[in-house]
């Protein structure tokens, strides 16, 4: 009966992998050792890589949020450690990155303040306001869920051990006020209260741990240079 | 984000209090910016940031401690001068898929 179950389930998964996009089948995915949870039971060694394949599907598909209770552990933590140290070039934050895919941009999702962002190079991210941080600081977040390019995709568990995302501060900022309004009718009670939230815009600039594949666009230099073959041609 | 500041004070105590013990340290603190301290009569005590958009944030700091007027000063100071709207997205990118957009069309 088991053994009848992984079969379906290698043949499935193997059917999936072959189907895959643009990925050669071993090599380009790179699964890491970590294991995640102990609650996932692996009885053979080639299960253990086709089951995770189906966990990191569900990964890529959703931005779902891994272990909130310790990411707001670390994030205070990292808030403590970097009270102390200089906001000089570079400062570590170790919030938790989640997905990151990486283009001709790079492109990244990493989490931050408990929410996951898939996002690339040049891009704004809204966060939580990150206390340990001035304007124009770069931010180096370790906790980086997926990486992807166009040929490749690294998919971590939980998290890739060598992969970085570098941010930069733009601005601490509050947001627009919202207005609290409760009301009972016939209770006489009404209560009014504004809030603004406090936000901080941060800018990706690099993303590190994947091949980057810079491919121009077609732009002037690609045109001249298919124009002077053609006249080359048409000339001899 | 150079922005300048400007006082207008008519409160006098507190303004020898912010003038004396806040504002040169944020001065120091922030030799991009340029402090200026303008006695405007008839008008309570303000700050006004002055942004690279030509913007303009105004903060009224009638009856406040030193303590509270550098708050809002930094606050001043760490914001773009954009208008403060209720956020669509947190996530402004130019690039959204890398390996291209699914479509009904795309087969792996």
């Amino acid at each position: 009966m088991a053994h009848r179950r992984c079969l379906l389930s290698l043949a499935r998964h193997a059917t999936a992998i072959i189907s895959q996009k643009k990925m050669p089948p071993l090599s380009a995915v790179e699964v890491l050792t970590r294991k995640p949870n102990p609650a996932i039971t692996i009885p053979n060694s080639e299960l253990s890589w086709f089951s995770f394949w189906s966990h990191s599907r569900h990964f890529s598909s959703s931005k779902s949020e891994d272990s909130e209770t310790e990411v707001e552990v670390e994030m205070e933590e990292a808030s403590d450690v970097e009270a102390e140290n200089d906001n000089a070039a570079s400062d570590l934050g170790r919030d938790y990155s989640p997905e990151e895919k990486e283009a001709e941009a790079v492109a990244i999702g990493y989490k931050i303040g408990s929410h996951q962002f898939k996002v690339s190079n040049g891009d704004s991210i809204f966060t939580e306001r990150l206390k340990f941080c001035e304007v124009n600081d770069k931010l180096i977040l370790n906790k980086v869920l997926l990486l992807g390019s166009p040929t490749q995709t690294i998919i971590g568990r939980p998290i890739l051990p060598d992969a970085a995302v570098h941010a930069v501060v733009e601005e601490h900022a509050l947001d627009a006020k919202v207005i609290i309004f409760k009301k009972k009718r016939r209770k006489n009670y009404r209560r009014t209260k504004g809030h603004r939230q406090e936000l901080t815009k941060l800018r990706i600039t690099d993303i590190q741990g994947i091949e980057k594949q810079e491919i121009k666009t077609d732009g002037k230099p690609l045109k001249a240079a298919v124009k002077n073959p053609e006249k080359i041609a048409a000339a001899v | 984000m150079i922005m300048i500041s400007a006082n207008g004070c008519s409160m006098i105590d507190q303004r020898m209090a912010f003038m004396e013990s806040e504002l040169p340290t944020f001065k120091e603190k922030n030799p991009q910016l340029e402090v200026v301290n303008e006695l405007i009569h008839g008008q309570h005590p303000h700050l006004k940031g002055f942004y690279k958009n030509k913007n303009e944030r105004v903060v009224c700091v009638k009856n406040m401690t030193p303590e509270d007027i550098l708050l809002y000063a930094t606050r001043l100071r760490n914001a773009l001068g954009r208008k403060v709207v209720k956020l669509t997205t947190r996530h402004v990118t130019k690039h959204p898929s890398v390996q291209g957009t699914w479509t009904t069309d795309v087969k792996f």
